[in-house]
């Protein structure tokens, strides 16, 4: 029996209504491991982004479950859902995720002093030196490049050592170095501190970082790549297309 | 071409253009129908008794309408700085967008002049029914429609519509479109160097109005009381950033300590982000200095003169400055509306990390609280220095008479309708759909 971090059971979202309708996602059902790194990829409309954002509990399915941490998450209301995003997920997403009226430090600490707790400062500090934020602390968004701005918001995740961290094309908005470097220090978060990573992605070497692809199409899981190169996932990705 | 983009970007930005409309037909009609009434008023020999208490009022009304039109349409036109750049990225010259912002401005003129003019009759109708009840004119002051009146409101509605509006194209082209679209909101320096000197001169002025009032003849001390308020709070919206940082800081800390979680991030984006903070903050100020000032003004003259009003004729004084505050009123709601809508991304943002929808409410009240709470100190500061020196000429000692309900009442009005602003304009991105968009 693995242990799964996210269990989604027979997920499906249907957006718009009548001849408009569209379904994103159809009776998805996928479990996360503790402590693995699974990468999400298709084509545009697949509904990869859907996936992860029901998984998340940024948006509702109309039917099926999403459990974290055991618990049934389509059934949260607003607070409940609150405290989980404080407490057991943390989000990044392609750009724009930190408040701009916000320290980098202060950002990192944000969920916490939310929920009115304060965190070890030391804590925070080799976080941010660990993401290589050491000496930018005080710095408002808009004084860091967009690299650093994904940093400081890997480390917010990171602080609260949720149950996953989800990210949605975390490094689409990036260059190919600096995108490298998140890459990695999300693949050190689950080495290192043994944490669930679920990543949206359209790039190929991005998707070679993780344990784990699954590749969506029309709203359905139609392979699951075990430790697959860039090639490979490459090679899947165009037979598809 | 510049036109049809100028009629697409009034139609696809609805909310901020309906918030300039109904603020230039507010202001064409309270000019234009304080002109009728003035006019009218002017042909009866025995009304020439309040000829200067109702040329005052329209003069309140008129400053209040420049103010607020200047102030709500470079909010307008700056909250566009990202359509601007994207303009100026495919190749537009500045030249060209600031030409496009004054056509735009143009439409919204056009338009909000004509419908203005149509309202201002009625509306001066309405206060003449109100000057016959409450005995200020018992035999009626006839309104005439003629042509002065309208033209003066034209003429303002006009030249404050396309001035403000060049105003803020030159700041809004002045920047690069890459400095822009890297961050919509970035303060680059709280006080810029024209700002500082117009606001210390505009407050010089003020100093010497002060001075002034007991020196002049007593009949002219209220008129020049009022125009020191009116010039120092023109200096003090120019300088009020600072101002309103320093007082952010200070009660934020405060809400803070009450609340940490919500009181944290109000007074982190009041210290941030002054300026929009200051233009939320600027029409509760206007407000509280012009209507005390009138008010009280009246009431300090009475009381010196030994006049007890009772009955109907109590109501004078407020009826004259009440459209004037209403007309602020609404713009309170209007400014902080209009600097609360562009923060959705940042509240849904929040919830992403775990904000309570209370929480988020909370936050979004304490902001508002604060900055209502600066411009009342600061109005309530401005009215206080020009009624001194009114009581010293009416005489002879740093005292003046007040109404504290009425002075309650006024703030309340405004902290109310600041937080109703505030809380429907970030309804959605705090309820609805959690989504990037």
């Amino acid at each position: 029996m693995v242990d799964h971090a996210v269990l989604l059971e027979e997920v499906t979202r249907t957006y718009g209504k009548g001849a408009t309708e569209v379904a994103a996602l159809r009776r998805v059902s996928i479990g996360f491991p503790r402590g693995s790194f699974t990468a999400v990829m298709g084509p545009s409309g697949s509904g990869k982004s859907t996936l992860l954002q029901c998984a998340s509990g940024l948006d509702r399915p109309d039917s099926g479950a999403v459990r974290i941490a055991g618990q049934d998450i389509t059934r949260f209301g607003e607070n409940e859902l609150a405290v989980l995003r404080r407490d057991q997920v943390g989000v990044i997403f392609q750009a724009f995720n930190l408040v701009p009226s916000l320290t980098a430090w202060q950002n990192v600490i944000l969920p916490s002093s939310l929920a009115r707790r304060r965190p070890d400062p030391s804590r925070v500090r080799e976080l941010l030196h660990r993401v290589g934020l050491a000496g930018r602390e005080g710095h408002r968004p808009a004084q860091l490049s967009g690299g650093q701005q994904q940093r400081v918001a890997i480390a917010r995740a990171l602080l609260g050592r949720p149950e996953v961290l989800f990210a949605d094309e975390p490094t689409g908005a990036l260059d190919r170095r600096t995108g490298h470097e998140v890459l990695a220090l999300l693949r050190e978060a689950v080495d290192a501190f043994g944490q669930t990573v679920v990543m949206v992605t359209h790039d190929p070497e991005a998707a070679a970082q993780a344990d784990r692809v699954l590749l969506l199409t029309d709203g359905r899981i139609v392979e699951v790549l075990d430790r697959p190169s860039a090639d490979q996932i490459g090679m899947r990705l165009g037979g598809r297309r | 071409m510049t036109l049809v983009l100028a009629w697409n970007n009034v139609r696809t930005n609805r909310m901020g253009f309906a918030a300039s409309f109904a603020a230039v037909v507010l202001a064409v009609m309270l000019v234009g129908g304080s002109g009728l009434v003035v006019v009218g008023a002017a042909t009866r020999a025995e009304l020439n008794g309040i000829m200067g208490l109702l040329v005052l009022s329209a003069v309140v009304s008129g400053f209040v309408s420049i103010f607020v039109v200047a102030g709500i349409l470079s909010l307008h036109v700056l909250r566009q700085r990202r359509t601007w750049a994207l303009l100026r990225s495919v190749g537009m010259t500045p030249r060209q967008v600031s030409r496009l912002i004054t056509a735009e401005a143009l439409v919204v003129a056009v338009l909000a002049n004509v419908a203005g003019c149509v309202l201002a009759v009625p509306y001066a109708a309405l206060m003449a029914a109100f000057m016959q009840m409450t005995g200020l004119a018992p035999g009626g002051v006839p309104v005439k429609v003629t042509t002065g009146p309208f033209i003066v409101a034209l003429v303002v509605g006009l030249a404050v519509t396309l001035l403000a509006a060049r105003v803020a194209a030159r700041k809004a082209v002045g920047v690069g479109p890459l400095e822009v679209l890297r961050d919509s909101a970035v303060q680059r320096r709280l006080l810029p160097w024209p700002r500082a000197v117009a606001g210390g001169a505009a407050l010089a002025g003020g100093a010497v109005l002060l001075w002034l009032v007991p020196q002049v003849k007593l009949k002219s001390a209220a008129p020049t009381a009022l125009g020191a308020t009116m010039v120092l709070c023109v200096g003090a919206s120019a300088l009020g950033p600072v101002a309103v940082r320093g007082m952010g800081w200070l009660l934020g800390a405060v809400a803070a300590r009450l609340d940490p979680g919500a009181g944290m991030l109000a007074r982190s984006s009041l210290v941030a982000q002054p300026r929009r903070a200051m233009s939320a903050a600027s029409p509760v100020m206007l407000t509280v200095a012009l209507a005390c000032t009138f008010l009280f003004a009246v009431e300090t003259t009475d009381a010196a003169a030994g006049v007890t009003r009772t009955g109907p004729s109590v109501w004078v004084a407020p009826m004259l400055v009440g459209s004037a505050v209403v007309y602020t009123v609404i713009s309170v709601l209007n400014s902080t509306a209009m600097t609360m809508a562009e923060r959705a991304g940042e509240i849904r943002l929040l919830r992403t990390v775990g904000t309570k929808p209370q929480q988020l409410a909370r936050a979004v009240c304490w902001e508002t609280l604060i900055v209502t709470c600066a411009g009342t100190l600061l109005g309530t500061g401005i009215a206080a220095a020009s009624l001194a020196m009114l009581g010293k000429a009416e005489t002879g000692e740093l005292r003046f008479a007040y109404s504290l309900p009425q002075y309650a009442g006024l703030v309340l009005i405004c902290t109310l309708s600041g937080l109703a602003g505030g809380l429907a304009a970030t309804r959605r991105a705090r309820h609805g759909a959690l989504l990037p968009d």
